[in-house]
């Protein structure tokens, strides 16, 4: 356990170079283009509106609160996805520098976070946009949406540090996880509200799921000014402990055998 | 850092596993889990039992035929690869100067390129900006500095890369069969600038094949033959040992001193 830590504070301490190649990656995604970083804000917006409109109609919800809702909950699931489909490749796409200088490699899971931290608030900025052009009326409950964030970002960290060991270990995680998460897509109410199943007594499909309750501690604030229920707090801690066990064990199982892997 | 830079390696066992491929894959480990398959895993024993100690102020050489390990010696010393077995203690600011041509972003400029290389290799932001001029001033690269690295020729990455790596100042500089490529202006200033560092840096260890330079440069040398110390002490001596290991054949006949 000692090692874990000493692996994770000995990058956190080399900030300069995560966070500097962190901002690099964004720029880098977008430099061919005119647009820029703009891309994630029009990108996002366009999403929402395709898909807001079309299942707005099918599942019967009125657009001025489907819409806000929707974008919230498409901040929390993208963040996530790119969590995992991007933060596997933290190691694998850094084999150069890992074979070449001696740095603790939990400073390329750091670069990617950064990153990928980026996009997300980027897109929490298109969320605001939509949400103000529609009418959402925010309180001072609003900064209930910092925890909930705060909470969002450990997720995503602890999940790049997961699928960057598992990647560099087995080539196919990444492919495995994008799998697995396409069909929790489904069953996570991010494009329909939890209270339609709770009204058919399906209630504990999303009561069950974890990313339910992370949803909540983000979307509650940003869409009702109020704190989340106590339970999904709850839930999302968890969540939290259990992803810590995960990724302890596994950068102590392979972070410091990373060069031989990749 | 407080202590004296030093390098002090017990007993250091490496092992590369050959069949490390055989279940890159979740997929072919969820297949083996049903059809076990009973191989023993092949594994190559690059270096066994290795015990050496390099104080402040030592300029060592290694030599030894192509595979001997060298290059795994200095990624140990360098921390890259974790002894398998044995320890290894390494105080001090460590400047690896190894393959030049890996760790680049492609798609950002030279002097991108130089802030990220400096930074990775221990320099202080502060420290970088300072030194981005002189730096870029060295590669001779001009306007290219503000192209992306993607419109490099190798020449010219390798330009980059010597520049920023040499610009540390380490108090531990490993250097492994530098300078392959380049052109002639340039190997010359290099060389000047690798004699400049060396003099600098506290330890410098010296990969080499070419047995005529190692003396102006090492007082010690070490050779390394599959993954032994096979000698370690004066250079001339060492050198005059492997020289006739070589000669007779004896050995890897390959590995004829470039």
């Amino acid at each position: 356990m000692y090692r874990v830590v000493e692996d994770v504070t000995q990058a956190a301490r080399a900030w300069p170079i995560w966070w500097r190649l962190g901002l690099q990656d964004v720029r880098t995604g977008f430099r061919r283009s005119t647009l820029g970083v703009g891309w994630i804000f029009v990108n996002f917006a366009v999403t929402i509106l395709a898909v807001g409109f079309v299942y707005g109609a099918l599942l019967g919800q009125p657009v001025r609160e489907f819409l806000p809702f929707l974008a919230a909950g498409l901040v929390v699931w993208l963040y996530l996805t790119s969590s995992i489909v991007e933060g596997s490749s933290a190691f694998v796409a850094s084999e150069g520098y890992i074979k070449q200088i001696g740095v603790a490699p939990y400073v390329y899971v750091f670069r990617f976070f950064v990153s990928i931290t980026f996009k997300m608030l980027t897109s929490l900025a298109a969320f605001a946009v939509v949400a103000l052009l529609l009418g959402v009326e925010f309180g001072w409950g609003v900064a209930w949406a910092l925890p909930g964030v705060l909470l969002l970002c450990a997720v995503s960290l602890l999940l790049i540090s997961i699928f960057a060991h598992l990647n560099a270990r087995f080539r196919d995680a990444a492919h495995v996880a994008s799998l697995g998460l396409q069909i929790l897509f489904y069953v996570t109410p991010v494009l329909w509200p939890p209270e339609l199943l709770r009204s058919r007594s399906l209630g504990w499909v999303v009561d069950l799921n974890p990313l339910y309750h992370l949803l909540e501690v983000v979307r509650q604030p940003l869409l009702h000014s109020r704190p989340a229920a106590a339970l999904n707090y709850q839930a999302v801690g968890l969540l939290i402990v259990g992803l810590t066990i995960c990724a302890s064990a596994l950068t102590w199982r392979f972070h410091r055998r990373l060069a031989y892997l990749l | 850092m407080a202590t004296e830079p030093r390098i002090t390696l017990r007993g250091v066992d490496v092992e590369f596993s050959v069949d490390a491929e055989k279940h890159r894959s979740l997929k072919s480990a969820a297949a083996g889990l049903l059809r076990p398959r009973r191989t023993v895993p092949r594994t190559i024993r690059a270096l066994r039992g290795v015990s050496l100690d390099i104080r402040a102020g030592e300029r060592v050489g290694l030599v030894g035929p192509n595979g001997a390990g060298k290059s795994t010696l200095l990624k140990v010393m360098a921390r890259i690869y974790p002894p398998v077995r044995g320890e290894v203690e390494v105080g001090g600011r460590v400047c690896p100067l190894f393959e030049f041509v890996t760790g680049f972003e492609m798609e950002c400029s030279g002097r991108d390129n130089i802030r990220t290389r400096t930074l990775l290799l221990g320099m202080s932001p502060r420290e970088v900006e300072r030194k981005l001029e002189e730096i870029g001033e060295f590669t001779g690269l001009g306007e290219f500095l503000d192209f992306p690295v993607r419109c490099y020729s190798s020449g010219m990455l390798l330009r980059l890369a010597f520049a920023a790596s040499t610009a540390v100042e380490p108090e531990i500089l490993l250097l492994d069969e530098v300078m392959a490529a380049g052109d002639a202006e340039f190997i010359e200033r290099a060389r000047a600038r690798i004699n400049g560092v060396m003099e600098r840096a506290s330890i410098v260890v010296f990969a080499s094949h070419s047995l005529t330079t190692l003396p102006e440069f090492c007082e010690r040398t070490i050779w390394i033959d599959r993954g032994r110390v096979a000698a370690d002490g004066p250079t001339r001596e060492v050198v005059r040992a492997y020289e006739a290991s070589v000669g007779k054949g004896a050995g890897h006949a390959a590995a004829v001193a470039g």
